[in-house]
C-alpha cells in the first residue's frame, strides 16, 4: 500500500537544503515532482506500536521492563504513567531510488533523500495522531516524541526498541551494528503519556545538542 | 519404521505443529528472554510443548531452534543439539517414532544481509551451515527453514542445507497481505527463486490469520510445482495488558484451513497463536478431504530481488549494452573499476524497456569471477529486474549464479560434452534458466535439422541433471547473412521448429544478423518481426535502439499482447513520422533546454544535456579535452563552488552543477577512452564503517574528478582494514574520509589511527555534516574540508608540493 499522505512539500524542499529565499528552477521542480510521485507510490509504510507503563526517578526511567538511564528522557516522561512505543518506516523503495539516482544524478538523489526524510515525518506524525486520539478518551495528553539519539539518549537503546516491539519482525526494518537502520527512512520513538494538557503538542528543541547552531531551530522561532 | 519424509511429502496429508512464542510466555517466558535457552534451563518445559504437538497428530514437529544461530548464542550448536534430543525424546514419548518427523527449525538472523544491510551473504550462509549441522548431527530429518522476510536470506539458509547435508529442505516465507515480502519481492519471484534451488517444498506462515492468507497461497498454487505447506497464525496479534493475545480459536481456524486446503495444498499446520488444540481440529478437518497431487506448471520464470519475468508466449527483451565486446569506453571502464558507467548502461537500459539484462564483464586483464560477483550486487542494489548472467568462464557464472538475488538466467551452454559438464551441475545446485546454444563439437550446423538435433541433446543432458525442461531456453543462433544467404532462413526454421516440435522457448542474439551490412538496424528491426511471427520467446537486443523497440512493441500490440495497445500508445503518444525516434525514458534534456548556452553557462546553470552536447562540440571542434575542463568546466564549477560558500548558492544548484560538470566529463572520458590520461595524482574516498550517508562524498568524488584527480571509491561503510590495506598496496598519499553521523566519527578515528601506524606518510583529508575542525584536530586528520571545493583546495596543496 503506498503513502495515503501527501508529502509535505515545504518540508522536503528544506529539507534539500534551500533556505527561506531559496528555489528549485523550473526544470527542478519537474524533476522535484516526478521523484515525489515516485516515492508516494512505492513506498510501502509500515508501523508498530506497543503500550508499556511507564516510571521515572532521577535520570533512571523504566519503559516497561527495561532501564534507561537519560536525563532528557526523564525530563520528557516526567508526570507520566505510561507511554506508547513505536517505530516505522516508508519502506526499501527510497534506498533503492537513491542509489539508482546517485549514479546518474546527485540532485535526484539529494531530492529523494529530502523526500523521504519528510515522507517518513509526515507518516509518523500520522501515527502520533492517532494515538493521540486513541487515548484522548481516557484523558491522556501526548508529549513530544522521543527518539534514542536524541539528546542524552544513548543511540545504543534501539537495541531495546527493536527487541520490545519486535520490529524486524513487524515492519522489516533492520538494524545495523552501527545501530543505522535499514531502510535508512525509517523512525523509533517513545510517546509518553500523561494527564497535563500544557506544552504537550510543541515542539522541543531544548533537548537537543545542536540546537544553538541549527538553521532549522533558527527557523521555526 | 519410519518412512523417508521425501516419499510423502505431496503424496499425503502432512500437518505441522503450531506456535511456540505464545504457549512459552504462558509458562513464564519474560519479554526479552531467549526462548532457546530454555532447551538447557527448562527441557521439560519444552519437551511438553513438542510433545502437545505430537499428540496432537502433527507429522512435523519443530525444534526449539528458531532464533538459535551464531550471531546470537555462543553455545548455538549446543543449543540447537538439546533442542533436537528434546524433540526426539518427546516423540518416543508420544509413541510417534513410526510417522512423524522432527523439523531442525531455522529462522532468519535478524540482521539485513548486504549489500542493503551489513551480513555478507557467505557470512549468511556459514551461520546457517552451522545451526544445520548441529541438528542434522543431533538426528534431525528435515530443516524447516521459515518466516523469511528476505528471500535473499532464504537463498543462503537453503544453499547452507544443501552443503551440509541432504536432508529435505522446506522453506516458507511470511509475506504482507498485498502479497510481497517486507523486503520488496515477490510471491511469483520467492517461488521461482526456490523451485531452481531444489528445495522439498515451499508456502507461507506467519503473518496473519488464515483468511487472509488465502489469496497469497492461491497465487502460491498458480505457480508452484512443488509440495505447498501453509502455517497461519491464529488471527492478528493484539495486546491485552501487556500480553500478545490471538482471537482465532481452533473450530474457526480449522474451518478457514479447509477452504485453503481445497486449493491443492499438501502440508497444513500454525504459527503464532496456534495450540496442539487448533493443530487437532485441523486435522480432524482436513484429513478427510480429497488429496491433490502437486501439478507440474510449465511456466519459465526468471527474477531479481523485486520482479518476475515469465518468458513466453510474450516476447521478452534483453538489454545486451553490459558487455565489453567492440567497446573501448566500456572496457576502459572494466579496468578502471568504473562501476558507476557499467550500472549506467544497465539502468538506461531498464528505462528504454528491457525486461532482463545481459551481464558480460569478461576482459582478459582482469578478475572477471570478482567483477561477476561485484557487478551482480551493484545491479541488484538499484535494479529489480532480472539479470543473464553471460560469461564463458565457469567460475565467473558461479560467483554470480551463489550471489545473485532470485533466479538468474545463465548464459550459455552449448551441446559440447564439456561445456554440459562444466555448466548443468551448476545450474542444477543454484536455479536457473539456462541458454543452449544449438552447437556442439562439430560446429554450428548450417540447417535447423542439425540445431534442432543439438536442441534435443541438450534437452536430454538437462532430464539428467535434473534441470526442468521448462528452464532451458535453445539459441537458435543467428549468423550474419552477408556470408551466407541462407542463414536467417535457417535460424527462423530453428525458432519455429523449437516451439512447434519441442515444446520449448528459444533466444536470439538477433543484431548478428547483418554483421557487415550497412543500415544494419534495417536487417535486424525487419528479422526481428520475423522471429517473433516464428515463436521466439527472449530477444538480446540493444533496447535502447529505437527501430528494435518499435518492432517489439508494435508485434505485441499486433498479436493481442499488449492490452488495449496501451504500451504501445505510451511509448509513442510523441511520434513524429520521419524523424529518428529516441526511446521512451531517453529523457535527457534535450537540445530545446538552453540551446545556446555555452559550456561555462550550460554548468554554472546546471542544464546537464547542454553541457554534454557543448562540450562534444567544443571537441569535434578539435580543441584539446584538457583546456576545455581547465578553462571552462573548472571555472565554471568554481564560481558556482563560490556561491555556495558565500551562501548565495543553494545545494540543489551545486548537485546540479556537479551533474552537469559530471556529464560533460563522461563526454570527455568517452573521447579519451583507451588513451592514457594525465591525472594530477590517485587518492583514496571512503565514507567509514557503519556510515551508509554518501551523497557528500559522491559530490567530493564529482569535484576531484572534475579537477584532475584520480579517485579510487570505496563506498560506504568502508571498514578502516579496506582502506588502509588498498592505500598500502596502491601506494597512496591522500585519503578522504566521509562521516555523516556523530556515532561513526569513532570509525573515522580508527581508520586515521591504523593508518598512521601502518602507512604513516599518507595525509587524511575529512568532512561530513557533523565534522568540525575541532572534531579533526581531536581525532588526528591533516586537514579538515568543509565542502567538495576545500577538498580539491586541500589535494592541490597535497599533490603539488
Amino acid at each position: 500500500m503506498p503513502l495515503t499522505r501527501e508529502i509535505t512539500r515545504s518540508e522536503a524542499l528544506r529539507y534539500l537544503g534551500l533556505g527561506r529565499s531559496g528555489t528549485l528552477d523550473e526544470e527542478g521542480l519537474r524533476l522535484f515532482d516526478t521523484c515525489k510521485a515516485k516515492l508516494e507510490e512505492s513506498s510501502v509504510p509500515r508501523s508498530v506500536t506497543k503500550e508499556v507503563s511507564v516510571s521515572v526517578t532521577d535520570d533512571m526511567v523504566m519503559l516497561g521492563d527495561t532501564g534507561i538511564k537519560s536525563t532528557g528522557l526523564a525530563r520528557n516522561l516526567k508526570c507520566c504513567t505510561k507511554a506508547v512505543l513505536v517505530a516505522v518506516t516508508i519502506g526499501p523503495a527510497c534506498d533503492r531510488l537513491v542509489k539508482r539516482a546517485q549514479i546518474k544524478s546527485n540532485l535526484e538523489a539529494a531530492i529523494y533523500q529530502a523526500l523521504g526524510a519528510a515522507a517518513v515525518e509526515d507518516y509518523i506524525d500520522s501515527v502520533n495522531d492517532e494515538i493521540k486520539e486513541r487515548y484522548k478518551a481516557q484523558g491522556l495528553y501526548c508529549r513530544p516524541r522521543f527518539s534514542p539519539g536524541y539528546g542524552d539518549l544513548s543511540l545504543e537503546h534501539q537495541k531495546d526498541w527493536f527487541r520490545m516491539l519486535d520490529i524486524t519482525r513487524n515492519t522489516g526494518i533492520t538494524l545495523l551494528d552501527s545501530l543505522l537502520m535499514v531502510p535508512t527512512k525509517s523512525v523509533t520513538a517513545v510517546i509518553g503519556l500523561g494527564t497535563d494538557k500544557t506544552g504537550s503538542f510543541k515542539h522541543d528543541c531544548s533537548n537537543c545538542n545542536i540546537s544553538d547552531t541549527c538553521s532549522f531551530a533558527a527557523e521555526r522561532t | 519404521m519410519r518412512r523417508p519424509l521425501r516419499e510423502r511429502l505431496g503424496k499425503e496429508w502432512l500437518f505441522c505443529d503450531g506456535g511456540t512464542g505464545t504457549i512459552l510466555q504462558g509458562l513464564g517466558l519474560k519479554g526479552g528472554e531467549l526462548p532457546e535457552l530454555w532447551n538447557l534451563t527448562r527441557a521439560d518445559d519444552i519437551k511438553a510443548l513438542n510433545r502437545g504437538y505430537f499428540d496432537a497428530g502433527a507429522n512435523i514437529v519443530n525444534t526449539n531452534t528458531f532464533g538459535a544461530n551464531p550471531l546470537k548464542f555462543d553455545n548455538c550448536e549446543e543449543l540447537v543439539k538439546a533442542g533436537c534430543e528434546i524433540c526426539k525424546a518427546a516423540r518416543a514419548e508420544s509413541g510417534r517414532d513410526d510417522d512423524a518427523y522432527v523439523a531442525i527449525d531455522v529462522g532468519p538472523t535478524g540482521k539485513l544481509l548486504a549489500p542493503m544491510g551489513d551480513l555478507p551473504f557467505e557470512d549468511a550462509v556459514d551461520c546457517f551451515k552451522t545451526v544445520i549441522k548441529a541438528g542434522c548431527e543431533a538426528g534431525g530429518d528435515l530443516v524447516l527453514i521459515e518466516t523469511m522476510s528476505d528471500a535473499y536470506e532464504a537463498k543462503a539458509a537453503v544453499i547452507a542445507a544443501h552443503e551440509v547435508c541432504d536432508l529435505p529442505v522446506i522453506v516458507t516465507m511470511v509475506y504482507g497481505e498485498d502479497g510481497t515480502l517486507l523486503t520488496g519481492g515477490t510471491i511469483e519471484g520467492a517461488v521461482a527463486m526456490l523451485e531452481g534451488l531444489k528445495v522439498d517444498a515451499l508456502g507461507v506462515n506467519c503473518g496473519f490469520g488464515p483468511d487472509k492468507m488465502y489469496p497469497i497461497v492461491e497465487r502460491i498454487c498458480k505457480v508452484s510445482s512443488l509440495p505447498i505447506v501453509v502455517n497461519p497464525n491464529a488471527g492478528l496479534p493484539r495486546t491485552e495488558d501487556g500480553k500478545t493475545v490471538f482471537d482465532v480459536g481452533p473450530d474457526e481456524f480449522a474451518g478457514v484451513m479447509t477452504k485453503i486446503a481445497s486449493l491443492g495444498v499438501h502440508v497444513m499446520g500454525g504459527c503464532c497463536g496456534t495450540t496442539p488444540g487448533h493443530i487437532s481440529e485441523l486435522i480432524k478437518s482436513v484429513k478427510p478431504l480429497p488429496f491433490t497431487c502437486p501439478a507440474y506448471k510449465d511456466i519459465c520464470m526468471v527474477s531479481g530481488f523485486a520482479s518476475c519475468v515469465t518468458i513466453g508466449p510474450k516476447p521478452v527483451v534483453i538489454g545486451e549494452r553490459i558487455n565489453p565486446t567492440g567497446k573501448k569506453r566500456f572496457k576502459q571502464a572494466l579496468r578502471d573499476n568504473d562501476t558507476d558507467y557499467i550500472l549506467t548502461e544497465g539502468l538506461n537500459q531498464e528505462d528504454a524497456g528491457a525486461d532482463i539484462l545481459d551481464v558480460n564483464v569478461g576482459l582478459p586483464e582482469i578478475d572477471e569471477p570478482a567483477m561477476m560477483e561485484s557487478i551482480v550486487l551493484k545491479l541488484q542494489s538499484v535494479t529489480g529486474l532480472p539479470l543473464q548472467l553471460d560469461s564463458t568462464d565457469t567460475e565467473a557464472l558461479e560467483r554470480g549464479m551463489r550471489i545473485y538475488n532470485g533466479k538468474p538466467m545463465i548464459n550459455s551452454v552449448n551441446g559440447k560434452v564439456e561445456s554440459i559438464e562444466a555448466v548443468m551441475p551448476l545450474v542444477a545446485k543454484y536455479g536457473g534458466v539456462l541458454v543452449g546454444l544449438s552447437l556442439d563439437e562439430d560446429g554450428i550446423p548450417d540447417n535447423s535439422d542439425g540445431r534442432i538435433r543439438v536442441a534435443k541433446k541438450i534437452y536430454e543432458a538437462a532430464d539428467r541433471y535434473g534441470i526442468p525442461r521448462k528452464d532451458i531456453v535453445i539459441d537458435g543462433l543467428a549468423m550474419t547473412i552477408s556470408s551466407d544467404p541462407t542463414s536467417a532462413i535457417a535460424t527462423l526454421d530453428t525458432i519455429r521448429r523449437i516451439r512447434d516440435e519441442l515444446g520449448g522457448k528459444s533466444i536470439l542474439g538477433v543484431s548478428n544478423i547483418s554483421f557487415g551490412l550497412p543500415a544494419r538496424e534495417l536487417i535486424n528491426s525487419n528479422f526481428l518481426t520475423m522471429a517473433m511471427t516464428n515463436g521466439l520467446s527472449c530477444a538480446i537486443i540493444n533496447p535502447c535502439n529505437g527501430p528494435m523497440m518499435a518492432s517489439v512493441r508494435s508485434y505485441k500490440a499486433l498479436m493481442n499482447m499488449d492490452p488495449q495497445c496501451t504500451d504501445f500508445i505510451a511509448s509513442y503518444a510523441d511520434y513524429v513520422p520521419g524523424q529518428a525516434q529516441t526511446s521512451k525514458g531517453d529523457k535527457t534534456q534535450t537540445a530545446s533546454t538552453g540551446a545556446k548556452l555555452s559550456l561555462t553557462e550550460a554548468v554554472e546553470k546546471g542544464v546537464t544535456g547542454r553541457a554534454a552536447e557543448a562540450i562534444k562540440e567544443e571537441l569535434d571542434g578539435g580543441r584539446e579535452a584538457l583546456e576545455i575542463i581547465d578553462s571552462e568546466l573548472i571555472p565554471a564549477l568554481d564560481k558556482v563552488g563560490k556561491g555556495f560558500e558565500a551562501g548565495k548558492v543553494f545545494l540543489p544548484q551545486l548537485l546540479m552543477s556537479a551533474d552537469a560538470a559530471k556529464a560533460a566529463f563522461e563526454v570527455v572520458k568517452q573521447s579519451m577512452a583507451g588513451t592514457k590520461t594525465e591525472s594530477k595524482g590517485r587518492m583514496i574516498l571512503a565514507t567509514v564503517k557503519g556510515d551508509i550517508h554518501d551523497i557528500g562524498k559522491n559530490i567530493v568524488k564529482v569535484m576531484l574528478e572534475n579537477y584532475g584527480y584520480d579517485v579510487i571509491d570505496l563506498g560506504k561503510d568502508v571498514p578502516p582494514e579496506v582502506i588502509v590495506d588498498t592505500a598500502i598496496k596502491e601506494d597512496i598519499k591522500l585519503v578522504g574520509l566521509s562521516a555523516l553521523m556523530t556515532t561513526t566519527v569513532v570509525s573515522m578515528e580508527e581508520t586515521i589511527k591504523l593508518l598512521r601506524e601502518k602507512k604513516p606518510d599518507t595525509k587524511v583529508v575529512v568532512g561530513g555534516a557533523v565534522m568540525t575542525q575541532e572534531y579533526s584536530d581531536q581525532i588526528g586528520a591533516d586537514c579538515y574540508a568543509k565542502d567538495a571545493m576545500a577538498t580539491v583546495r586541500y589535494a592541490d596543496q597535497v599533490f603539488g608540493e
